[in-house]
């Protein structure tokens, strides 16, 4: 192939620009992990010797054990919540033709493009309207909202390619519907329901900017704590407890990478 | 497939339907067009306080849209958004189509690198950015290491630094949707042109560039709306110096307690996104019908 200057620019603009993203794309994860292991009092880079102090401090910290707990809790409540709400709701768009339904589907959709300082105040209202502000339902509802698209979203998506004729071949064997649901429909449908969990607990487990509205003082997350102290100085602890959270998401996409691979969520 | 989706006809297909669908329909009502339309009303109340006021008048957007101050906040959060828009485009791009034209094998850890970043906690990413360019940061090392400056520099706290980051945390959405049209493009139509002896610029701007357009676009719509409702980056990366119309929200309800105001900013930020997702998807919409049905295979 002849190589004229265009393609010769394009070319070196290819061979700049990919590296050049995938280092910025890791450089803050991984500038925090390694950061964490210092052994000196103040947060640089590069570390100060090798250490694992700062995690037992993090460890022993009241504050950021208790917001860890209560972040797990609040996305495994949250995920069971908008899986069911959502399998529900994705299967009766995929199977049946109604009025409203397009309105239905932009609607549970339009989490994702309402920006969501937006959102935020307008949940963090209607909640103390309720009497409802502050308290641990109320995140979980608005965590409920946010988690839902994903789930409805990635459902979808697989109810799209299901060959319906398996299941309709399980009722000509004089399977009950139930029993087709459980040993034919779910079992299909099993890959996109753990993406879908996956995505929906990482999206709750990482989320600060709703809960930083909707988040009570009894129940801090830990997004929330770890921006709380952002705002006022920051050590070493915060950057081992941060380290926990990037290794929890990225445990959390290897376990995708594993049963679906990482192809189908792109 | 066989079985097509069941028009609802019968009483125990509407039951069923409803039994599925009730429970989320009623969820959205509640926790979404409900909220939604309190913020709506609010945005119209007179006055400073929400609680226990009355009566309607366009006050809050007067204020927002006749004051210098304000119009200056949104015409920086617009050219943060066009501008992190544009350069997702350029870094994006070339990582898009390399990774659609990649064999699946090769293709596996590089794309865990891009969703990392999209499911990591945003705090998380941004402390890193502290970190990374603080006065004791890597890039200030390297930079005083080379002996490009005598001692560290103030690299946070501007609008660069502010750029750099809402580019990192959304460009993996430009990479995705460039990556998912890339893929539906044929390698073939690449050596067809090439055998029409069209060079590979002539290549990408005729062939791949029409092509790729609707990814390339919803692309540009995602990181324009991801940034200019930003509000965490430029509080923690830029500082006082910069201010969005997200902060400003932020502000107004959680520090000022002035809801009517901060509802009508609110406003005003969801129909600059609005009206830029709709203007997308007309100019998508345009773009199919002017290139007809026949697309590429």
């Amino acid at each position: 192939m002849r190589l004229d200057p265009a393609d010769r620019l394009l070319a070196i603009a290819g061979w700049i620009a990919r590296p050049v993203v995938y280092v910025g794309l890791c450089i803050p994860a991984t500038i925090i992990v390694a950061a964490s292991f210092t052994a000196g009092e103040v947060l640089r880079f590069p570390p100060e010797g090798f250490s694992l102090r700062w995690y037992q401090a993090a460890l022993s910290s009241a504050p950021f054990m208790g917001s860890l707990w209560t972040s797990v809790r609040l996305a495994c409540l949250a995920t069971i919540g908008s899986l069911s709400l959502g399998l529900c709701a994705a299967m009766a768009l995929d199977r049946y033709r109604f009025r409203g339904r397009e309105v239905i589907r932009n609607l549970t959709l339009s989490p994702l493009v309402v920006p969501m300082v937006v959102l935020g105040i307008a949940l963090l209202q209607f909640l103390a309207s309720m009497k409802l502000n502050q308290t641990f339902v109320g995140l979980l509802a608005g965590h409920v909202l946010i988690t839902v698209p994903y789930v409805v979203r990635t459902l979808s998506a697989s109810l799209v390619l299901f060959d319906r004729s398996i299941e309709q071949a399980a009722a000509n064997l004089r399977a009950p519907p139930w029993r087709v649901l459980r040993l034919v429909t779910l079992p299909i449908l099993f890959p996109a329901i753990i993406s879908a969990t996956v995505f929906a607990f990482v999206t709750s487990f990482g989320n600060v900017t709703l809960s930083i509205f909707l988040g009570t003082s009894q129940a801090t997350t830990l997004p929330v704590q770890i921006f709380t102290y952002v705002e006022q100085n920051y050590d070493p602890v915060l950057a081992a407890v941060s380290a926990v959270v990037i290794i929890v998401t990225l445990a959390m996409i290897l376990v995708i990478e594993k049963v679906v691979g990482v192809e189908k969520v792109a | 497939m066989a079985v097509r989706a069941s028009q609802v006809e019968t009483a125990g297909a509407r039951t069923r339907l409803l039994l599925l669908l009730l429970p989320l329909a009623a969820f959205l009502f509640a926790f979404l067009v409900l909220p939604m339309l309190g913020l709506l009303r609010t945005s119209f109340l007179p006055g400073e306080r929400s609680f226990g006021a009355t009566g309607f008048s366009f006050e809050q957007y007067v204020k927002f849209l006749g004051d210098g101050y304000y119009l200056g906040v949104l015409a920086e959060t617009i050219g943060f958004g066009v501008a992190a828009a544009f350069v997702s485009l350029v870094l994006g791009f070339p990582v898009g189509y390399s990774l659609a034209r990649l064999p699946p094998s090769k293709r596996r850890w590089r794309l865990i690198i891009v969703i990392l970043p999209l499911t990591l906690s945003l705090v998380v990413v941004v402390f890193g950015w502290l970190v990374l360019l603080g006065r004791n940061g890597l890039v200030n090392s390297v930079l005083v290491g080379l002996g490009v400056f005598e001692t560290p520099q103030r690299l946070l706290f501007n609008r660069a630094a502010v750029l750099v980051v809402l580019v990192q945390q959304f460009l993996p959405f430009m990479i995705l949707s460039v990556m998912s049209v890339v893929t539906q493009i044929s390698p073939a139509l690449e050596q067809a042109a090439a055998n029409l002896h069209a060079n590979r610029f002539t290549t990408f701007r005729r062939v791949i560039l029409p092509l790729a357009m609707p990814g390339i676009l919803s692309g540009m719509t995602l990181v324009f709306i991801l940034s200019a409702s930003a509000f965490i980056t430029p509080r923690l990366i830029g500082g006082s110096k910069v201010q969005m119309v997200g902060s400003l929200v932020f502000e107004q309800v959680t520090a000022i307690l002035n809801w009517p105001f901060g509802s009508a900013m609110a406003f005003v930020l969801l129909v600059l996104t609005l009206v830029v997702t709709i203007g997308t998807n007309a100019a998508l919409a345009r773009l199919f019908i002017s290139r007809g049905i026949s697309r590429a295979p």
